[in-house]
């Protein structure tokens, strides 16, 4: 134990003896939306991030729309949040991603994978490596509805969660919790190495007071809504 | 590879890193010196005070509209209640997170002072063999001029917040808590990432932050070290817990292989239930999100399979005169702050000027109150007398630190302590010696309204700084008291 450790403590204890030392206050009460996923829809849409839903299995609202054209509902509008989807019962949800992803990005992009994306959730063909990656695919742990944030685990490899200049990011409906606060709860029996909240693109306002988009993180953020009835209901 | 960058360590590629050559050492600075530099800031360099007012008034606008979504005194009673809490209790919480964090994996320092905190850092960089560090903006790295002792030990460093970047390429230091360069107009930045990193005069933000994002994307590939600062560490769980929005934090504690943390000891929460509040709260007050893009929650280093972060993290307890702080009677309140910035963004007397002319690390109100306690209340003179008093910063603060009490409380004790200058010591116990004699307080009155202001103005020293930009008006020629007497009409 260092001599600074114990100076500091001792200093600390003469400054606070016999000073008042009042009780924690407790859990501070946050409202809870009634819809978490319409609430971290609007919310991550808000900062900038794109909300697309992926139906599996069931026909969804988007049926019948002439399908193959795109595996994922949604217009690829850089800040709109997309609300129909469509069903197709021949394809993972990995291979309806894959459309969408070559949609978002190139002709042909380099797509990188985080580990812990399950087989039915990757897309096909090659996978490169974060740094040469145009998309990231990663698995949330879960998302908070009340600040719109995707609840990200080290486990799932770092670099592809952040380096890519597109990121998507997969997320079952039945893992939105109305508050951080519940998700982080959840989570605090088992919690990783590092945990990233992602609420959005990355950005800065630092030259100038103009907001710029992609600074250093993912200049594109998608949140992949996995539907209810989707074959995945979370990864452990 | 570019001249003046290092040759690649451990077989990574180094940055071509001639953009961020040696920065111009720091011309030193102390608060003594803030009236002077106030004035020469506003006369020389208008449009610093330009930049400052437009940035920090849509600062403050969003805060108060993400305040007005929530019930903010709820959610400000209740994070004041618990650094109060843990305040008082700050040696058990201290002790249960070295243990927690250890238990996880990470090393835990303490570090008394500056000196000690360097040496400790520089100790860990030797160890990793570190040629490049990169950092996340961090207060209590400007505290300890950790920069600058890095360099010392031939380490280089890459600042990696955009603002901070433009900053260290300039030599300068931060001037607001949250925005470092905001009293850096679009043209500076222009012209200096041209002659710097090679852009067109003319370029976007946009491009002059992929220049940027090019050549510090290279730094954090090639990095041995990231060292960040801490907004909240967690005692329950050990979790240390960084804000931004940018992604340099996210990058800077996963790709290097180790990661240093610098915390103030103050820095503590209980529980993990306390963090979501504190989060949300912190970042409605900084910008107005409802949460800053990007959180990095660090409980120790990488151990499981798949995760690429970093094989040790250290955290550094830093108390560097915040013991002092915590025993004075008042201003032990100051260590609730989460250094969001508000404080700034609401004062009228900071718009002015912005954070350089302070003198001090910690600009703007909550400088003012901190520094005192911090480094001494002679060292922090005259920061507590710079402000009107109105009362904007307490009313912004999200832990509800009394800023305006408190400078009243430094200003006592400036006062008492005979520090306060010389003629103004003379002017109030002038003051004192009428008010409490009627008859020469009517003598002084009178006179006043004979010979006005102006020329009593002219003739004291004080007085005559303060009116060089105000006209003053002419009192009423009939004193109160013989207004009184005669009957108020």
């Amino acid at each position: 134990m260092s001599a600074s450790r114990e100076r500091i403590l001792r200093r600390i204890a003469r400054a606070t003896a016999g000073r008042e030392a009042p009780d924690h206050p407790g859990r501070l009460a946050t409202p809870r939306a009634p819809d978490p996923v319409a609430e971290f829809t609007e919310r991550f849409a808000a900062a900038g991030g794109e909300v697309v839903r992926v139906c599996a299995g069931a026909a969804g609202p988007g049926d019948g729309r002439g399908g193959r054209r795109s595996a994922v509902a949604g217009d690829g509008g850089a800040t709109s949040a997309h609300e129909g989807c469509f069903a197709d019962a021949g394809r993972t949800p990995g291979e309806r991603l894959a459309e969408f992803v070559a949609e978002l990005a190139a002709a042909s992009p380099r797509v990188a994978v985080g580990r812990g994306v399950p087989p039915e959730l990757r897309p096909p063909g090659r996978i490169v490596v974060p740094e040469q990656a145009d998309v990231g695919i990663c698995m949330a742990w879960a998302a908070a509805a009340d600040t719109g944030s995707l609840v990200l685990e080290s486990t799932d490899h770092r670099a592809t969660q952040l380096l890519p200049p597109v990121v998507v990011v997969w997320v079952p409906r039945s893992r939105i919790f109305a508050r951080l606060d519940d998700a982080l709860l959840a989570l605090s029996p088992r919690l990783p190495a590092a945990v990233g909240l992602h609420s959005g693109p990355s950005k800065s306002a630092d030259i100038g007071g103009t907001v710029v988009v992609g600074v250093h993180g993912p200049g594109r953020c998608v949140a992949a809504l996995l539907d209810a009835d989707a074959p995945i209901d979370a990864r452990r | 590879m570019a001249p003046g960058a290092l040759p690649a360590a451990s077989g990574r590629t180094a940055p071509s890193a001639s953009a961020a050559s040696s920065p111009p050492p720091r011309p030193a600075t102390r608060p003594g010196d803030y009236a002077a530099r106030s004035r020469r800031i506003i006369e020389e360099t208008p449009e610093v005070r330009e930049a400052v007012t437009d940035a920090t008034l849509l600062f403050d606008r969003k805060r108060r509209s993400a305040y007005a979504e929530i019930e903010s005194e709820t959610w400000r009673r209740w994070a004041e209640g618990v650094k109060n809490h843990v305040l008082a209790r700050l040696d058990h919480y201290l002790m249960e997170a070295e243990a927690r964090l250890t238990a996880n994996g990470a090393h835990v320092h303490w570090a008394a002072g500056a000196r000690e905190a360097q040496e400790i850092v520089t100790a860990v960089a030797a160890g990793a063999s570190a040629r490049t560090v990169v950092k996340g903006k961090s207060m209590v790295s400007e505290e300890i001029a950790l920069n600058e002792a890095l360099e010392e030990a031939g380490v280089k460093v890459f600042e990696t917040d955009l603002g901070e970047y433009v900053l260290q390429l300039l030599g300068e230091s931060p001037s607001h808590i949250v925005g470092p360069a905001i009293h850096k107009n679009l043209e500076q930045v222009q012209r200096l990432f041209a002659q710097r990193l090679g852009t067109s005069p003319g370029d976007h933000p946009d491009a002059l932050a992929r220049a940027a994002r090019d050549l510090l994307r290279d730094a954090f590939t090639s990095a041995d070290v990231g060292i960040t600062g801490a907004n909240f560490v967690v005692a329950e769980t050990g979790t240390v817990a960084l804000v931004e929005n940018e992604g340099n934090i996210r990058l800077a504690t996963s790709l290097p292989r180790v990661h240093i943390v610098l915390a103030g000891i103050e820095r503590l929460l209980p529980r993990l239930s306390d963090l979501a509040g504190f989060l949300q709260l912190t970042a409605r007050a900084a910008t107005g999100q409802p949460l800053s893009c990007f959180v990095t929650l660090v409980q120790g280093p990488a151990s499981a399979p798949g995760d690429d972060g970093p094989e040790e993290v250290h955290v550094v307890f830093l108390d560097n005169g915040r013991t002092s702080v915590l025993e004075h009677e008042h201003a032990w309140q100051t260590l609730r702050c989460v250094r969001c910035g508000a404080c700034l963004n609401a004062c009228p007397v900071y718009r002015q000027t912005g954070g350089h002319a302070y003198g001090s690390v910690y600009s703007g109100p909550i400088g003012a109150v901190l520094d005192p306690g911090r480094v001494g209340l002679r060292e922090a003179m005259p920061l507590p007398f710079a402000s009107s008093l109105c009362g904007a910063c307490g009313d912004a603060c999200p832990v509800r630190i009394p800023i305006p009490e408190l400078l009243v409380r430094w200003r006592e004790e400036a006062q008492e302590a005979g520090l306060t200058p010389k003629t103004e010591r003379a002017a109030l116990s002038a003051l004192a010696g009428a008010a409490t004699r009627p008859r020469l307080f009517q003598a002084a009155a009178r006179a006043a309204t004979r010979f006005g202001a102006s020329r009593a103005g002219r003739a004291l020293p004080m007085l005559g700084a303060w009116r060089r930009k105000r006209t003053l008006p002419r009192p009423s020629r009939p004193t109160f008291r013989e207004l009184w007497r005669e009957g108020i009409e």
